[in-house]
């Protein structure tokens, strides 16, 4: 991601006429200014108007936008550069041609005077703009978002194209047809990024940049390793093994001097979670990780464990006929994990509900989120009151995404964050190791924070082994 | 979204200023024609929906003000063009000398892959004017020396064959993009290179 994107720009004035807007662009990476060129008056109130009809067209088919929902969600659009829809989150993207089309124009417009274009704020509607080599991609939101956030979110959007397509193939389709319409291309894939966008929206994992854990005591995950190891030792180009629990790690194993980042395997939790078709059979499946080689494809065996114990397991290989040689070895990690009653401890693990923040008695604490920085995982208790009903857990997660972003600023050394709201109290720290963020209720005082802080860390401390993957193993 | 996709067009007008291209455009979409002559501030757009041979075809279409606006649209107005619409105006010569460049400079910044068979159309608008300058053997003339370029006679005020040059811009456009041979043999599949770290960063997850 880049981390040298302006400054979030504060237009909260609600107050504003509809027509007032001002863009924002960076020639240069650090260089940030407001921009008003006359010369982009006419386009830009032309995009406005334009999106402002084509989103009522939106609300005229309910669709969210003037629920909680919606001023929480951001619409979507991915267009060529030739101006051509490719996707739309709302909406039919054939009945907004011409939205697509004056996108293009303006950031056109903005690149031709050797400037880009990122963002543009009107009195009611923020747009972020995430321009790649063959693709456009721009978010829409109500609420004046954050907008580092809202290009990150662009580029794992655009990441899940590449690993739907490869950079290779999306490359060299423009290059040989630049009015091409690569609908063609991603038709049947639109749910992987429908879902990919709403895990944007709704998983902490995407803004912490880390995974959650299914808690296992370490004995049972090492033992779950060991079966995994020795029924796949002699298998020559096995990448990696991964086991999840929905979203949930249980085991990673690697082979030796490769590593997965955090943004690809939520790819590959994406791929798992909203494909149904892996629960039926086992799947045999092309899978680019734009992080680990956005060049070509890996091919992943996926199959869940057993009708009972609904864990998946995913075997990734660079080895396109290694199909029936790795059922062969899902085969005997399912009999051993049987054997030694493992398979019986994962269902179990799974079944139980999430820790609540609840249940380590602090006093006045309401939820938390410990990250290891070290291992990028993170843990996110099960929401309870007052964040019970969804509205509220979105706020929280607003919430959390805020406070990481503000500690996590690049050029800025913000090691400790205490904040009294109005509904609530918060707290960021950054230390070694750990991002700890908690959430009080109102009123809390920073002594109080303080006691809070050093009881929840006794706490996870005795748990650390069971909570996260502590071990790397390898093939 | 269905398998089975409705086809996007690019279709891009091209013409000296006050040939009629808003107009045409208006009167294809609408079907309006308003008489008073409006510049037209950068790129507008407009889209229809036609039916070609049992497919629907959605035509993006492009409209550019004449000389000097469109040139902050650069390459990104033609890039990517499914078709070319070049216009001119029977009563002003100019214009219809005009067509060379206007094709020269569409087939320079959208570089087409095949510019020989890339489909343009030729349409000469406002045959509803009494002082006709270029007559009609003479453009077909330069259409024929182009490679075929279809061309129309059309009035945009009188609606007369605007419908009939649309068709013909959708269809020729369509068999050129049905041309688009997207499949590769091998999909490209990752190398391990031998013992060599893969450019992975430095900040993994060791988990």
């Amino acid at each position: 991601m880049n981390t040298n994107l302006i400054e979030d720009n504060k237009c909260d004035d609600q107050n504003m006429e509809t027509e007032n807007w001002n863009v924002e662009l960076s020639g240069e990476i650090i260089n940030s200014r407001q921009y008003t060129n006359e010369n982009l008056e006419g386009e830009i109130s032309n995009l406005t108007k334009t999106l402002n009809s084509t989103l009522n067209f939106v609300e005229n088919e309910e669709i969210y936008w003037q629920t909680w929902e919606w001023k929480s969600k951001q619409h979507i659009f991915i267009l060529s550069s030739a101006g051509k829809p490719i996707y739309s989150r709302y909406g039919n993207e054939d009945d907004l041609v011409t939205l697509f089309g004056v996108m293009q124009a303006i950031v056109s417009v903005v690149l031709d005077s050797n400037d880009e274009l990122y963002f543009i704020h009107t009195s009611n509607k923020h747009f972020s703009f995430l321009r790649k080599e063959s693709l456009l991609l721009v978010s829409v939101s109500q609420l004046p978002s954050n907008s580092d956030l809202s290009i990150m979110r662009l580029n794992y959007i655009y990441n899940q194209i590449i690993s739907i397509l490869t950079l290779t193939q999306l490359t060299r389709i423009f290059q040989q047809y630049n009015n091409f319409d690569l609908r063609r291309l991603l038709s049947g894939s639109e749910r992987l990024i429908n879902s990919f966008i709403d895990f944007t929206e709704n998983e902490p994992g995407f803004f912490l940049n880390s995974v959650e854990c299914l808690p296992l005591s370490s004995s049972v995950r090492d033992n779950i390793a060991q079966a995994i190891i020795s029924s796949c030792q002699k298998i020559r180009n096995l990448l990696f093994a991964i086991l999840l629990a929905e979203n949930q790690l249980i085991i990673i194993i690697r082979m030796k001097k490769y590593f997965l980042l955090p943004s690809d395997l939520h790819l590959i939790f994406n791929l798992v979670s909203s494909s149904q078709s892996f629960r039926t059979a086992e799947g045999w499946t092309p899978i680019c990780l734009p992080y680990f080689d956005a060049s070509g494809y890996m091919q992943a065996h996926v199959s869940y464990l057993s009708e009972e114990c609904q864990a998946c397991l995913l075997l990734l290989t660079v080895d396109r006929e290694l199909f029936f040689i790795l059922s062969e070895a899902k085969q005997k990690i399912v009999e051993k994990l049987d054997r030694n009653a493992l398979l019986q401890q994962i269902k179990e693990a799974m079944k139980k509900p999430k820790i609540f923040a609840s249940e380590f008695n602090v006093p006045k604490l309401r939820h938390f989120i410990y990250k290891n920085k070290n291992t990028n995982q993170f843990v996110f208790p099960q929401y309870e009151v007052p964040y019970h009903i969804p509205e509220k857990q979105n706020s929280l997660l607003l919430l959390y995404c805020q406070l990481c972003q503000q500690l996590n600023k690049p050029f800025t050394s913000l090691k400790l964050l205490f904040q009294q709201l109005k509904t609530e109290t918060v707290l960021g720290w950054d230390t070694k190791g750990i991002e700890l963020y908690l959430i009080f209720e109102p009123f809390v005082t920073k002594p109080e924070a303080i006691n809070a802080v050093n009881k929840l860390l006794k706490y996870i401390k005795k748990d650390e082994d069971k909570l996260f993957i502590v071990n790397s193993p390898t093939f | 979204m269905s398998t089975k996709k409705k086809v996007l067009l690019k279709v891009i007008i091209l013409g000296d200023s006050g040939v009629g291209k808003t107009s045409l455009m208006n009167q294809y979409v609408n079907k309006k024609f308003s008489g008073g002559y409006k510049a037209t501030i950068g790129a507008d757009f407009l889209t229809k929906d036609v039916m070609v041979d049992d497919r629907i075809v959605t035509m993006q279409i492009w409209d550019t003000a004449g000389q000097e606006r469109f040139q902050s649209l650069g390459v990104a107005f033609y890039r990517g063009a499914d078709c070319c619409v070049l216009v001119f105006d029977v009563s002003l010569p100019s214009t219809f000398k005009s067509l060379d460049s206007w094709r020269d400079e569409f087939l320079v910044q959208a570089s087409p892959r095949d510019p020989e068979n890339f489909p343009f159309v030729v349409l000469g608008n406002k045959i509803d004017l009494e002082n006709r300058t270029i007559q009609s053997k003479r453009a077909q003339q330069w259409c024929q020396n182009k490679n075929n370029i279809p061309y129309f006679e059309t009035s945009a005020k009188e609606a007369i064959n605007v419908e009939q040059a649309f068709q013909t811009i959708a269809k020729n456009a369509l068999a050129q993009e049905s041309d688009q041979d997207i499949y590769n043999e091998f999909p490209d599949q990752i190398k391990l290179p031998g013992d060599n770290k893969l450019n992975n960063s430095d900040a993994g997850c060791s988990c």
